[in-house]
């Protein structure tokens, strides 16, 4: 009867391997070796520039760690980057595809169509309508790791880019291309785009600030379906029910610029060229390219305290005679007011002394009575 | 056996008693919620509950989303950690099992039984809540091509819609139920204390529930037993979001695996004592 | 004549204790077996290996010819039990606990399941009890219903433990007269008690156990067969040394041993002397003097050690 004891041990072992096979079987899919391929960086590049018009769907997650100081009015801009966001993918093209931000009881839908953009929020029941815009706050289709990788390799020069190895995303194998900007002035060390090997596709994007060994933003798909969703799926017609509202938000950025009496922005500043966007007003400046971004935008009073306010709570804030500034990951902010002028905001992917020296090359702006 | 079990289950007045008790909850708020007119803004409180004012028929969804987080699994913790621990303690298991029933047997009866008692509980529920909704709020009949109300993703169902998916959230929630009943019946055969059992179950679902929300755990996250819990909302999601409700089955299906090859591990090498 | 229990070698260790320390029961067909030890002697734990419950550490145990536990399906149908007191679902009637108790397990058609439960009910005096809840019965009537419970199925082999407890002296009376009953229609009956009385008025077989030894098994009528001595009381003891010398075992009060199996004998050579006999008999050990000598002090009691 002895037989008894090595019954209940035989019955436990099995118990035992039943949760240890159950245990190793995530990391077992995860330790599947992925075909790593010699593709040449540059062709990887142009591959994943070349699959903007594919259409898919999917599943991503872009996990940022920048406590972005801003107003209320920004506190969305504000969340995609220092949170986690789950976001659900239709993608028609980059001029019509969807993105619904989903929460554990509500969601927020981006429908974007040609020219007009539907911003659906559960939460509040509201539709809003934007219409195209020269100058828009980023969104949550913009940190989709397909749409963030693109915008940073298209402006990459040849000599910026390096390769990688594989590795497995969403369940396909990918090629990695590292981008590490060149400028002086930039706050990004380096930027990994993981780009679907069949497709080119980037499904994979994670930024790393100088000096940081994590990425400051991390943004991945976590299921892709190559199939193109149906136009019904990304077309929007508000619910009955709905408050529906137009989209101003860029604007206010928009109105300042025409408002501010023209000034001749420098070329260059902190060493970044400056560059023109169709429609933005002259008030507004925008240097430098890819990963290494600064503009320059005169802001209303109201906005510029709100701002500063937020800025100078920040424990890292510096605030001398230049102005207000602080960064937050990658991005730094700055608040300059000259005197008899309307206040100015500086923000960009800079350093903090880059962002300093910009300020101080701004004519009429800063220094001068 | 299967039928022993069912019939000694609904003839328990306990039973009733819990069941009753789980209606209150969402009879009192639906009653609040009518005479104050002051809904939560959508994507705030439970799940729904915003939703009702303009259609009562949404109610049922609102009362599961109500007992969903805590007086649910209490009711099928209960229930489920009666499940042999109670027979231990009342003595009646040593008769059971010289009448003989085999021990895989009636541990896979006492399985069934608290299946059943969840999804009669959560059926009932969403009854009452459906009978409550659609008496004290307005709603739109079945069958109409009316718009039956707007999806989280901002597109409009007809009630038929709302209604297939709400069979269809019903049948989601009395599944995430196993996980707990499955941890439940576990420690039932652990101890003879039903009360431990039950408290044992609990003891895992706050520590399930605390940790989802630290950051620190998200390795863990995803095979926490209350990880896919909430997926029923995404039933409402214009198109359907299978990915976490197809994996909070796949879960619940591990657990309910797991705790009970190591509830029949344990329980068919026991001395019965008690 | 079979045997309907009989175990070997039977052990069951809780950690260091040895609770059961390899016992041989030997049970046959038509017996009514006492079974008896004092409390913690190791009695319960001994049933239940015998049903299954508990499972043996080593040791076999075969019960009605198959090997236990393996082929507890096939054996314990043909058992009934009362073990440790009665137990039901208080909130059910008696009637609704034995309907379920024999539906649990296989064997038990529904069709005749109702006649069943009714003849069992007829049987323990439970028959007109109605639909009151079990947690409204007295201790008695509970015990009654374990009882019926037993007998549901008609068993080969009732295994009984402290079956009188909580009845009154009417109720011990009538279940003894049952399980008589029961035992002149073929059913072997294993009785686990305290109790010498019971066991001695009901049993033909004893079993005793001390400290989970099995230290004896016997027929009860070899147990307390006549010593070869007669039993002499008389008011004069002293006399009765005087005329039968050397023959006098003990002298206790009024009550002498004196050598020798025939009682008219030493009863003619008594009143030939003249000496005054009031009381005269084949001297017998009773039961409690063999247990006693057999089993040493209460396991209850617990002396320091030197």
């Amino acid at each position: 009867m002895r037989a008894r004891g090595h019954g209940a041990a035989r019955r436990w072992a099995a118990v035992g391997v039943l949760i240890a096979a159950l245990l190793a079987l995530p990391a077992v899919i995860g330790a599947l070796p992925t075909s790593d391929a010699a593709v040449p960086a540059t062709e990887l590049r142009d591959r994943a520039l070349a699959s903007e018009s594919l259409g898919f769907s999917g599943y991503a997650v872009s996990a940022g760690s920048l406590a972005l100081p801003v107003t209320d009015q920004l506190s969305s801009v504000a969340d995609l980057f220092s949170a986690r966001t789950m976001m659900r993918v239709w993608w028609r093209g980059p001029a019509d595809n969807r993105v619904d931000v989903v929460t554990p009881a509500g969601e927020t839908g981006t429908h974007r169509g040609s020219g007009t953009t539907w911003t659906w929020e559960y939460e509040t029941a509201t539709a809003t309508r934007t219409t195209a815009n020269p100058l828009e706050l980023p969104a949550p289709p913009d940190v989709l790791p397909n749409a963030l990788g693109r915008r940073f390799l298209s402006e990459a020069a040849d000599s910026e880019l390096s390769r990688l190895g594989a590795r497995r995303v969403a369940g396909r194998d990918t090629l990695g291309l590292r981008l590490t900007p060149a400028a002086a002035a930039a706050s990004v060390s380096r930027v990994d785009v993981w780009i679907d090997t069949g497709t080119g596709l980037p499904l994979q994007v994670e930024v790393v600030q100088k000096g940081a060994a994590r990425p400051a933003l991390d943004t991945r798909y976590l299921d892709l379906d190559l199939a193109v969703p149906a136009r019904e799926v990304t077309a929007f017609t508000p619910p009955p029910g709905a408050s529906v509202r137009e989209g101003r938000e860029a604007e206010v950025v928009l109105e300042a610029g025409r408002r501010v009496r023209p000034v001749e922005l420098p070329a260059e500043l902190a060493g970044l060229p400056g560059r023109r966007l169709d429609g933005v007003p002259p008030g507004i400046g925008l240097y430098g390219s890819g990963v290494t971004l600064l503009a320059v935008a005169p802001v209303p009073p109201g906005l510029a305290n709100g701002l500063r306010n937020a800025l100078s709570q920040s424990p890292d804030a510096v605030v001398d005679e230049v102005g207000t500034r602080v960064s937050a990951g990658p991005v730094a902010v700055m608040i300059v007011e000259p005197p008899g002028r309307g206040p100015y905001v500086l923000t960009g992917t800079v350093t903090l002394d880059a962002i300093a020296a910009a300020a101080a090359q701004l004519p009429d702006l800063v220094g001068r009575p | 056996m299967i039928v022993v079990e069912l019939r000694k289950m609904f003839r328990r007045p306990r039973t009733w008693a819990t069941i009753a008790v789980l209606n209150a909850l969402p009879i009192l708020v639906a009653v609040l919620l009518l005479l104050t007119d002051l809904a939560p803004r959508p994507g705030e409180g439970p799940p729904f509950l915003s939703a009702v004012l303009s259609n009562g028929a949404l109610y049922p969804l609102a009362a599961l989303a109500i007992v969903l987080p805590l007086f649910l699994p209490i009711a099928v913790a209960v229930v489920a950690g009666d499940s042999i621990a109670g027979e231990a303690q009342a003595g009646t298991l040593r008769y059971l099992l010289a009448r003989p029933v085999g021990r895989t047997r009636l541990l896979v009866a006492k399985l069934v039984a608290v299946l059943a008692f969840v999804l009669v509980t959560v059926l009932i529920v969403a009854l009452v809540g459906y009978v409550v909704g659609t008496t004290l709020f307005h709603a739109q009949p079945l069958g109409s091509t009316a718009v039956g109300g707007t999806s989280v993703s901002g597109t409009a169902l007809t009630p038929q819609d709302i209604a297939d998916r709400t069979m269809m959230a019903i049948g989601y929630v009395a599944v995430s139920m196993l996980g707990v009943a499955a941890f439940a019946l576990f420690f039932s055969t652990l101890t003879d204390s039903p009360l431990g059992a039950t408290m044992g179950a609990l003891a895992v679902l706050v520590a399930s529930s605390l940790l989802f929300t630290l950051d620190a755990a998200s390795p863990i996250a995803p095979y926490l037993p209350t990880r896919y819990w909430l997926a029923f909302v995404d039933l409402f999601r214009d198109p359907i979001q299978w990915r976490d409700l197809t994996r909070g089955l796949a879960l619940q299906g591990v657990y309910v695996g797991v705790l009970l090859a190591a509830a029949w591990a344990n329980f068919t090498t026991k001395d019965v004592t008690s | 004549m079979s045997a309907v229990i009989s175990t070997r070698g039977l052990v069951k260790q809780y950690g260091r204790l040895r609770a059961v320390d390899g016992i041989d029961l030997d049970v046959q067909a038509g017996d009514v077996y006492g079974f008896l030890g004092a409390n913690g002697s190791g009695k319960t734990t001994t049933v239940r290996m015998l049903l299954g419950l508990v499972l043996p550490t080593s040791g076999e145990i075969d019960l009605l010819g198959e090997r236990m536990p393996r082929a507890g399906r096939r054996v314990l149908p043909r058992v009934g039990a009362l073990i440790e007191g009665p137990a039901h679902y208080g909130h059910l009637s008696g009637r609704e606990n034995l309907s379920l108790l024999d539906a649990a397990g296989r064997g038990g058609s529904w069709r005749t399941r109702r006649r069943r439960v009714d003849e069992a009910l007829d049987q323990v005096g439970l028959g007109g009890v109605g639909r009151r809840p079990v947690k409204a019965y007295s201790l008695g009537m509970r015990q009654r219903l374990g009882l019926a419970g037993a007998l549901l199925r008609r068993p080969e082999l009732l295994v009984l433990d402290e079956p009188t407890n909580g009845l009154d002296p009417q109720g011990i009376s009538e279940v003894r007269e049952l399980l008589l009953e029961l035992h002149r229609t073929g059913t072997t009956v294993f009785l686990s008690s305290h109790l010498l009385a019971e066991v001695e008025q009901l049993c033909s077989r004893v079993g005793v156990l001390d400290r989970g030894r099995l230290v004896l098994q016997d027929e009860l009528a070899t147990l307390t067969a006549p010593t070869g001595s007669t039993v002499v009381y008389t008011p004069t003891p002293d006399r009765v040394r005087g005329t039968l010398d050397g023959r006098v075992a003990s002298i206790d009060g009024e009550r002498v041993i004196v050598r020798g199996s025939d009682p008219a004998e030493v009863n003619a050579l008594l009143v030939g002397a003249g000496i005054p006999v009031t009381g005269l008999a084949l001297d017998r050990p009773t039961l409690e003097e063999v247990v006693l000598a057999a089993a040493g002090t209460s396991p209850d009691r617990v002396e320091a050690r030197p």
